[in-house]
């Protein structure tokens, strides 16, 4: 028996892989700038974000290009995948009523493939950094796997959860996007957590509020993570919790409900 | 070891309940209006597509399961391949399975054929491994040349099953579940994929066929499942079991018996 589950361990492993390679393959294909769109996406909004802010509403925050930037791009991570491993369940019925295979890998791969785009725009906010006379430090070599790793986990416990509940409550998919455009402003992505002031315990009922916290100090500041790191693992906790219950309970009705 | 019996599959009472709903709670809109019947039940209709089977089928048995549109083939097959569960009853099921209720599924039309072959077989049961080690025969059974790595998009509808086919009965399965995909490509490949079945049958795999083309269940099957209404009807010999389907099927439509005397086989 034993056999039997490291085989299937591996196969659903390799399957994870498979799907994740195909879709990176599959998404800017036949686009004359290919991977580019993945960096230019967040880097455009960025940019106007930085006119309105900074230059319009004169923000008084240093280098508050690299201050966006650092917590724009595990954000851009964070809300595709949440947005399309969402319908992954309900928009793939065809394969769930049809074949047997462990299928947490189709939103597990969404969230991968959409890490391998944040991964590979670190570079990009490394020059930034280096252009605008920062050092990044070997601290990163540390923070960045600890930090993918945390917000990982939690995207998981997520996205199992939402697109669990999608299959049976298809209106979830709208309200995830409409969702994620307002939970973007109640993050710390356009603003330092202080100026929450009075409002601050609040903002850190959002699991998002300390990784983007701990991302930005990383990059920024060159440090790893105190209690945000805490309050992280956490609501990862929660939300792992929460995503391997629903998909347990309901996993067994997707054939029939889809 | 439960893998010294020789059972392969064993339906002990099996029942299938859906449950079909007046008010469709699909949204969740209609969900939140209906919420007190959604919850409690009240507003669905219970139908059971399967209503107690009892059904051993032994290992290297090959059995058709026949009856008419709606009696429950299908909905067996996703029992035995465990992609959908059972209301009631205990479903046992030994070695391993591969259920061909779609050929190609999964498969990406921007992409090759060989990739998708690949990804496809990983998803019916293989490791990367075996399936990059199968790639060369599937290739070659799917007669598809250097058609092979060109995106799927570019395929014929004959070409596309054909791939799907060629993947399917390279899985190798101990347990190989069919659902009506027999009848692709030309009869050419027709008559290759049931010479693969025939050889799947001589290596001792246990083959569970649904079809409604009786030539193919006579010619295969050792043995004749006949489904009405959710329920087995009869089981049996092939030409018995076929018979009698016919004959209800002449007594429903009160047409004059479909059996010619001395009529082949069956």
């Amino acid at each position: 028996m034993r056999v039997i589950a490291l085989r299937e361990l591996r196969r659903t492993w390799e399957l994870l892989l498979l799907l994740t390679f195909r879709d990176l393959k599959l998404r800017y294909q036949d686009t004359a700038l290919g991977f580019v769109w993945s960096l230019l996406k967040p880097l455009l909004l960025g940019g106007v974000l930085y006119l309105a802010l900074k230059r319009i509403a004169r923000f008084d925050i240093p280098d508050y290009h690299l201050f966006l930037l650092s917590a724009l791009f595990p954000w851009t991570w964070f809300s595709a995948s949440v947005m399309l491993a969402t319908p992954s369940f309900a928009h793939n019925g065809n394969l769930i009523k049809k074949v047997r295979f462990p299928r947490f890998v189709l939103p597990f791969s969404v969230v991968a493939n959409n890490m391998v785009h944040f991964l590979l725009s670190i570079p990009i906010l490394f020059l930034f950094i280096l252009a605008s006379g920062g050092r990044p430090s070997p601290v990163w070599l540390v923070g960045i796997p600890l930090l993918t790793l945390i917000q990982l986990g939690l995207l998981m416990g997520i996205v199992l959860l939402l697109a669990s509940l999608d299959v049976f409550f298809r209106d979830l998919e709208h309200l995830t996007e409409v969702f994620l455009n307002l939970w973007f402003y109640v993050t710390p992505i356009l603003y330092p957590l202080e100026w929450t002031g009075r409002l601050k315990p609040l903002f850190l009922l959002n699991p998002m509020s300390p990784l983007i916290e701990a991302w930005r100090n990383l990059f920024i500041h060159n440090t790893l993570p105190g209690p945000e790191l805490w309050a992280s693992i956490a609501f990862l906790a929660a939300a792992a919790a929460l995503g391997a219950g629903a998909f347990r309970r309901l996993e067994g009705s997707f054939a029939d409900a889809l | 070891m439960l893998s010294e019996t020789s059972e392969a599959i064993v339906l002990e009472q099996v029942g299938k309940r859906y449950l079909l709903n007046l008010h469709k709670p699909d949204s969740l809109k209609t969900a939140l209006l209906h919420l007190p019947s959604v919850l409690n039940g009240r507003q669905r209709w219970p139908f059971w597509a399967l209503d107690d089977i009892s059904l051993t089928i032994r290992k290297g048995e090959s059995v058709g399961i026949i009856g008419p549109n709606g009696s429950g083939k299908s909905t067996l097959l996703r029992i035995m391949s465990r992609i959908a569960p059972a209301t009631r009853g205990k479903v046992t099921v030994r070695g391993r399975v591969s259920a061909l209720l779609e050929l190609g599924s999964g498969f990406h039309p921007q992409i090759s054929g060989r990739e998708n072959a690949i990804l496809n077989a990983v998803l019916l049961g293989l490791s990367l491994r075996e399936a990059r080690e199968r790639m060369p025969e599937i290739v070659e059974f799917s007669e598809l040349g250097d058609f092979i790595d060109q995106p799927m998009r570019t395929y014929s509808s004959g070409m596309y099953v054909r791939l799907g086919f060629a993947v399917a009965v390279h899985v190798r399965p101990e347990v190989l579940l069919v659902d009506e995909v027999l009848a692709v490509g030309d009869a050419e490949f027709q008559s290759k994929c049931f010479a693969h079945i025939e050889k799947l049958r001589a290596e001792n795999v246990t083959i569970v066929l649904v079809s409604h083309d009786l030539w193919s269940v006579a010619r295969f099957c050792d043995r004749v499942v006949l489904m009405m209404q959710g329920r087995v009807a009869m089981d049996g010999a092939p030409q018995l079991v076929i018979h009698e389907y016919l004959s209800r099927i002449a007594l429903l439509t009160s047409l004059p018996t479909p059996l010619p005397s001395g009529a082949p086989e069956i």
